[in-house]
């Protein structure tokens, strides 16, 4: 009998609900993405995210449980995300997930938001081989973990600043290019010249942590200087210096750490540039490069479910009276 | 026909059960603002004190508020993922409306107010009826000062139930017509809610999940922002 869990996802702007396999068979990803809602505002609204999570929740979870053609009884466990994340919209998934738990009478799981996304290249490749070096880029972290067993991690680096997703967005509402800014600047990109302009590499050759704040000045000075310059051409050149930072690290983190391979997770990891650029350096490094498809690597509940999977079969079930935390950090070895 | 009653609109947070032999178990905690925490292990807490099996429950009634966002929250979307997965319908209350139910008994106009931060609190007014209470103005958000001036031109005596009437009694009680019913009546609770909901359910008066909405009274600041943006 396989092991089916539900996982449950609200963290920020995506409510979602998937049925997992054993940690890795994805029966059913159910993801109702709020974008639309936000995008006039230019960003997520914590407030109107939490409203639009109460009115997607349920629909979310049984148009899950219909797809993947489960009944309650045939569950495991169901699994919810406690954090990081907005507290408001992580308590409408824990609340939701703690309910169903306790009325099909199966154990809840806690999961963390950071260890799902680690999670998220498993559902697409059951052999990766450990030690791992995964690149975790959105709109709310950049970090680079090495992940050496199931719940065994060593966070390497992390921004020191903003975000890699936030600078993309930053960029992209300077430029005019509206939000989200990953997709618009990935899509300009492609039509200019990646080597235009010499944008600075923020603590490229210092350590593994990151800075995307100077990077983020020196574009917005180079557009008031030079108003008539290609819009593509900047926006080429602005993800260049992004993903070439990003990528001499985790390169340096698989050399020096002996790691087998490269996993990309995260909003940003579905950017073509990066997810082009993590292919070439593995290959060219003999390593084995794991990019798991663009609906994985953004937020969703099916990388949920695998990280609880593991939850639960190392911790056992979570108690009712787990709250969420919105500052949650990954679990690491010390 | 057993009815669920959960509650979660102010700094309170509380579950009861019962049906036609009245409120048969309750919980209700205010303490920290641990909504999410406490209101599973309440519903598994009432029910066995209640000695009913989850399954047993054939209705959910929920506050839908006004109310704290956050808060609110918790309590509607836990109560629509248990009726969810026990597949049984919802009856929706306002937390106003339970405030009044709560000193139903009073001979005066009745005055549910919840403090609703930033300097105001959601109110209606109510007067008593056999049975329960009739709603004689719309839940709305007010500016203590306004309501306290809505109260006197109404010219009637008036009860003021809930934890806004507490927060703003300065503004209130120079209203000579005002009286303030205790603090044991600061919050709604899940108890009036039960009682509330039973006679609607044996009327089946209920809807399905989906068609549960909260009653925010309030626009997200954000979406005042860009209205205001977009008029000028
Ligand atoms: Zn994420």
């Amino acid at each position: 009998m396989p092991e089916l869990i539900l996982g449950i996802e609200t963290s920020c702007d995506e409510t979602a609900a998937a049925v997992v396999a054993d940690g890795h068979d994805v029966r059913s990803s159910v993801v109702s993405s709020q974008i639309d809602i936000h995008a006039r505002y230019g960003g997520v609204v914590p407030e109107v995210a939490s409203r639009a999570h109460v009115e997607m929740m349920v629909p979310v979870v049984a148009q899950a449980m219909v797809e993947a053609g489960v009944e309650p009884g045939d569950l495991t466990a169901v699994a919810s995300t406690v954090g990081p994340g907005l507290i408001g919209s992580l308590l409408i998934g824990v609340s939701t997930a703690k309910s169903l738990a306790l009325v099909w009478d199966r154990p809840f799981v806690a999961v963390n938001h950071l260890e799902a996304h680690l999670y998220s290249a498993f559902l697409e490749d059951q052999d990766l081989e450990l030690p791992l070096i995964t690149l975790l880029v959105s709109g709310g972290h950049t970090m680079l973990v090495l992940m050496e067993g199931h719940g065994q991690y060593r966070l390497l680096g992390q921004t020191l600043d903003d975000a890699a997703g936030e600078a993309y967005d930053k960029v992209a509402r300077y430029l005019g290019l509206g939000y989200p800014g990953g997709p618009a600047i990935d899509a300009l990109a492609a039509e200019g010249d990646p080597q235009a302009i010499a944008f600075p590499r923020g603590m490229k050759n210092d350590g593994y942590d990151f800075s995307f704040s100077g990077l983020k000045t020196s574009v917005v000075n180079h557009v008031r200087k030079n108003p008539d310059v290609d819009t593509a051409d900047v926006a080429a050149s602005f993800q260049e210096a992004v993903v070439d930072v990003l990528i001499t690290k985790a390169r340096r983190a698989m050399a020096e750490t002996g790691a087998r391979g490269l996993c990309l997770a995260g909003g940003v990891a579905a950017n073509s540039s990066l997810r082009q650029r993590a292919l070439d350096v593995a290959a060219e490094d003999g390593l084995k490069a794991f990019i798991p498809s663009r609906s994985m690597c953004t937020d969703n509940a099916a990388m949920v479910a695998a990280a609880g999977f593991h939850r639960f079969g190392s911790d056992g079930p979570a108690a009712l009276d787990h709250g969420a935390n919105s500052s949650l950090r990954l679990p690491t070895l010390t | 026909m057993l009815v669920l009653g959960i509650e979660s609109a102010t700094a309170q947070v509380g579950v009861a059960i019962g049906g036609h032999e009245g409120v048969l178990a309750s919980a209700h905690s205010s303490r920290d603002r641990r909504h999410a925490e406490n209101l599973t292990p309440q519903i598994a807490f009432v029910c066995e004190q209640a000695r009913v099996e989850i399954s047993e429950i054939s209705v959910v009634a929920v506050d839908v508020g006004p109310g704290l966002f956050t808060g609110l929250r918790v309590g509607i979307a836990s109560a629509m993922a248990v009726a969810h997965a026990l597949g049984v319908p919802m009856i929706g209350v306002s937390s106003l409306d339970l405030g009044a139910f709560a000193v139903r008994h009073s001979p005066k106009q009745i005055a549910a107010c919840y403090d609703a931060r930033r300097g105001e609190v959601f109110a209606a007014r109510y007067r008593s009826v056999p049975g329960g209470v009739q709603r004689i103005s719309e839940p709305a958000v007010w500016q203590p000062d306004d309501f306290a001036a809505e109260l006197l031109a109404g010219g009637e005596d008036v009860l003021m139930v809930g934890d806004g009437g507490i927060r703003y009694r300065e503004v209130f009680e120079p209203v000579a017509s005002v009286d303030f019913a205790g603090p044991g009546t600061a919050h709604p609770s899940a108890r009036s809610l039960v009682e509330l909901a039973h006679p609607r359910a044996l009327r089946e008066e209920f809807v399905s999940p989906s068609e549960i909405q909260p009653l925010y009274l309030r626009k997200p600041d954000a979406e005042i922002n860009w209205q205001t943006r977009d008029n000028r």
